[in-house]
């Protein structure tokens, strides 16, 4: 009870603080006051402080089971493990709005902390626009979503939480994805103030491509981590669905990948400078539109959402930022143009920007996807797309970003024409071109070989490998310096970090390719003793058995492959209405998983099985984890020199 | 200005992706009562909550069920993998059509999965 209202105190004052800062910092920073943007920064770190508290009370009143609070009671239960329990704080609507609010003024106030650096208008206003943002959510947090409501009568238990979320997932893919979600207004907010302080030149980019990098790299663990739990636990053979709440979470991602890419552009060359903002911005803006549209219920998906009173507020909330930010790209488009020499075609720059323009098509296409529901609704009967749409629209388009990401690292920047005068072959970057181009043809000529002759796996596994061709002759470039290697490495380790990068998403591509192309299931009836063969896997089924555990029945059944025993299971919790849950067992290897989920147990002792050879399904998780580990050893305790020498290389841009 | 046309023949590609890739694989979502009127052919999705009838043969690989919406139900058979949470009162997609027979052939059946979001209101 107690603890409600020092929860409900906390956040108020958060809310009294935040809107103190964004007005505060708004004015001084016009005046150009520089002790009053210091308060105003000040009060931003409050309200981070009042809204650390209020995450610590709701932990603290779901780990004490304080069923006082409607939130304590709807999520946990006095069964439920201590972990899951202090997972509840996100696990609810109400919860995650706070954890998102919670990550927003942490992370902000990290990223505001270096700021004074950039200048008193810019400082001041990128806190303003933060501090906006942070208000809306502790808005929300007090008016129509608060996870400290108390109950009237306080009941002895909770109702728990739902059985297919009672596992080690719930553990770390939403607190990751959530994260990577809150951290997109920091960029926004630095792009922003940069427009409104009048100064797109190239320091905020400088100062935003890090926290642009780390919302990025949480999307991308939570994009994974969420695909790795999906193919786990739910149990139908894949991990992805094309559904809008999965594709909401892509979009941003898709728009911060083109825009980690073009940044580099502006950094080194000072162009594109409208089109990098309007990506930070772009990429904000479907993170806001993303939560508005799979928590309000206005698009058909197979994630209930409760409706709650939080749509609306989302959706006017989305209309203000794209309001804003329309009009301040308008009002700033004569200080981003400038007298700057047109990227050439073939260049990096060129690759830079084309793959920019196909990840954006790749956005549209997504987008349209998801919201067809909603627009045809509008106009008629209410139609939707299944996930060979996407296949078919996006699959062409990630198949050209691959060639690019074969080819554009090879070649220079400024422009590659003019350095073939010598003949074609002397040139460098067609030189470079070789190994890719050889190893595309050489993976060609193996899957015709092996009898392939399905055209997307002939053009993506040839692509993936000249990415990886492309990746290797870069260290292998480094590799030739030996001795010079380790200061290489040291002054270009943003650039090998990427290369990994790179090679991690050959490596994850692959392996999506081949699961989804190569595929095999069999729904099979099998006696114990019977056995089944599966693109030359051949389970023995042994029998089965049920088991009796505290909340719930398990019938194990037992499956021989090999030497190896899977042990696929279903559970049916009583307590919950008979609800059952399936135990999918899966046998891993670097060539295939063999994936069996147990439909049903039967009176005369068979059982009902769904068999699925997964091929190169572990490659999307290794995959997953070098992208990751490129961007962290590539980018991690960066030192200050490298960031002042890419302000020195771009003066041209810093003068206008 | 020298991007105006890789631009615009980028934009013209995801244009004709987008334009052929729906028309080939949009599907009307429809409640039962619309399906009954509903004379295209393809696939549709029709949504609605499955009741009490559920008979399930083949060791549990096939099913048949009606499935309500507001006062109208439909017959639906099934084969393959019940989605884990499926039972009498939850709602299903189920993606098919309707045959001549007046029931509703689905070819995949999903269930409104509980979300972490999802609340079931305490009531005192």
């Amino acid at each position: 009870m107690i603890l409600g209202y020092i929860g409900v105190g906390a956040l108020l004052a958060a809310l009294v603080l935040g809107g103190f800062s964004a007005v505060l910092s708004f004015w001084a920073g016009a005046q150009e006051n520089a002790v009053m943007v210091q308060v105003g920064r000040r009060a931003f770190y409050a309200a981070a402080a009042m809204i650390v508290v209020a995450g610590a009370v709701l932990e603290w009143a779901l780990l004490s089971h304080d069923f006082s609070l409607a939130y304590v009671t709807e999520h946990t239960d006095l069964s439920t493990p201590t972990a899951l329990v202090a997972a509840g704080f996100y696990g609810g609507q109400e919860g995650s709005l706070l954890y998102w609010a919670l990550v927003l003024g942490v992370l902000g106030s990290a990223s505001l902390v270096a700021s004074a650096s950039l200048g008193v208008r810019l400082a001041a206003f990128a806190t303003g626009v933060m501090a906006v943002i942070l208000t809306f959510f502790l808005v929300v947090l007090v008016l129509v979503a608060s996870p400290f409501d108390l109950l009237s009568i306080t009941p002895p238990d909770g109702l728990g939480l739902n059985p297919v979320l009672r596992d080690g997932g719930m553990l770390i893919h939403p607190p990751v994805v959530l994260a990577g979600f809150a951290s997109f207004a920091i960029p926004f907010s630095f792009a922003a103030a940069a427009l409104l302080a009048g100064r797109p030149d190239s320091t905020w980019i400088a100062h935003t491509r890090r926290f642009a990098l780390i919302a990025w790299s949480l999307q991308t663990t939570g994009l994974v981590l969420g695909m790795w739990w999906a193919y786990h636990v739910l149990g139908w053979g894949g991990y992805w669905g094309w559904d809008p709440v999965e594709n909401v979470a892509l979009m941003p991602w898709l728009a911060t990948t083109a825009y980690l890419h073009s940044s580099m552009v502006q950094e080194t060359r000072g162009r594109l400078r409208a089109w990098n903002f309007s990506l930070v911005i772009v990429a904000f803006l479907l993170v806001v539109f993303g939560t508005f549209i799979v928590r309000s219920g206005v698009v058909p998906s197979v994630h209930t959402f409760a409706i709650s009173a939080i749509g609306p507020w989302f959706l006017a909330f989305l209309f203000l930022c794209i309001v804003f930010s329309v009009v301040l790209l308008a009002a700033r488009s004569n200080a981003l143009g400038g007298h700057v020499e047109p990227v050439a075609l073939v260049s990096r720059e060129g690759a830079f920007v084309l793959q920019n323009l196909l990840l954006v098509g790749v956005v549209v296409v997504v987008l349209w996807g998801t919201v067809l529901p909603l627009v045809s609704g509008m106009f008629g009967q209410q139609r939707v797309v299944g996930a060979s749409y996407y296949e078919r629209a996006a699959g062409p388009l990630f198949l050209v970003i691959l060639a690019l990401m074969a080819a554009g690292p090879l070649l220079p920047w400024r422009r590659a024409a003019g350095r073939v005068r010598g003949g074609l072959r002397g040139s460098p970057s067609v030189r470079a071109l070789m190994w890719p181009g050889a190893t595309a043809v050489i993976v060609l000529a193996a899957l015709v070989v092996g009898g392939v002759r399905s055209m997307p796996a002939l053009l993506a596994f040839p692509l993936t490998g000249a990415v990886a061709a492309t990746c290797f002759t870069q260290y292998a470039r480094l590799g030739r310096g030996w001795s010079r290697m380790p200061s290489l490495l040291g002054r270009r380790r943003r650039r090998y970090g990427a290369y990994l990068a790179h090679l991690g998403l050959a490596v994850l591509v692959t392996g999506i390719a081949a699961s989804h192309l190569w595929q095999q299931e069999r729904d099979v009836t099998l006696s114990p003793g019977q056995q089944v063969t599966v693109a030359g896997y051949t389970l023995t089924y042994v029998g089965s058995q049920d088991r009796q555990l505290a909340d719930h029945t398990e019938l194990v059944a037992a499956m021989r492959l090999g030497d190896a025993t899977l042990e696929p299971a279903r559970a049916t919790y009583a307590g919950l209405g008979g609800q059952s849950l399936t135990h999918v067992a899966i046998s891993t290897t670097p060539v295939a998983d063999v994936y069996v989920v147990l439909v049903a147990g039967n009176v005369d002792g068979s059982a009902s099985f769904s068999v699925f050879v997964n091929p190169l399904v572990s490659w999307i998780w290794a995959g997953g984890a070098i992208i990751i580990l490129g961007v962290i050893l590539g980018n991690l305790g960066e030192s200050a020199p490298a960031l002042e020498s890419v302000r020195r290389r771009v003066p041209a841009a810093a003068s206008t | 200005m020298r991007w105006a046309l890789p631009a615009l023949v980028v934009a013209a590609c995801v244009g004709y992706l987008i334009y052929t890739a729906s028309g080939g694989s949009a599907e009307y979502y429809l409640t039962v009562s619309e399906l009954r009127s509903h004379t295209d052919s393809g696939d549709v999705r029709v949504a609605g909550v499955v009741q009490a009838d559920v008979q399930k043969s083949d060791g549990g690989l096939h099913v048949m069920f009606t499935e309500k919406d507001g006062t109208d139900s439909v017959p639906v058979d099934y084969t393959g993998t019940l989605p884990d949470i499926f039972k009498p009162g939850i709602t299903v997609v189920a993606e098919g059509r309707l045959g001549k027979d007046g029931v509703f052939h689905a070819r995949t059946l999903l269930a409104k999965c509980p979300s972490r979001f999802s609340t079931t209101p305490y009531t005192q």
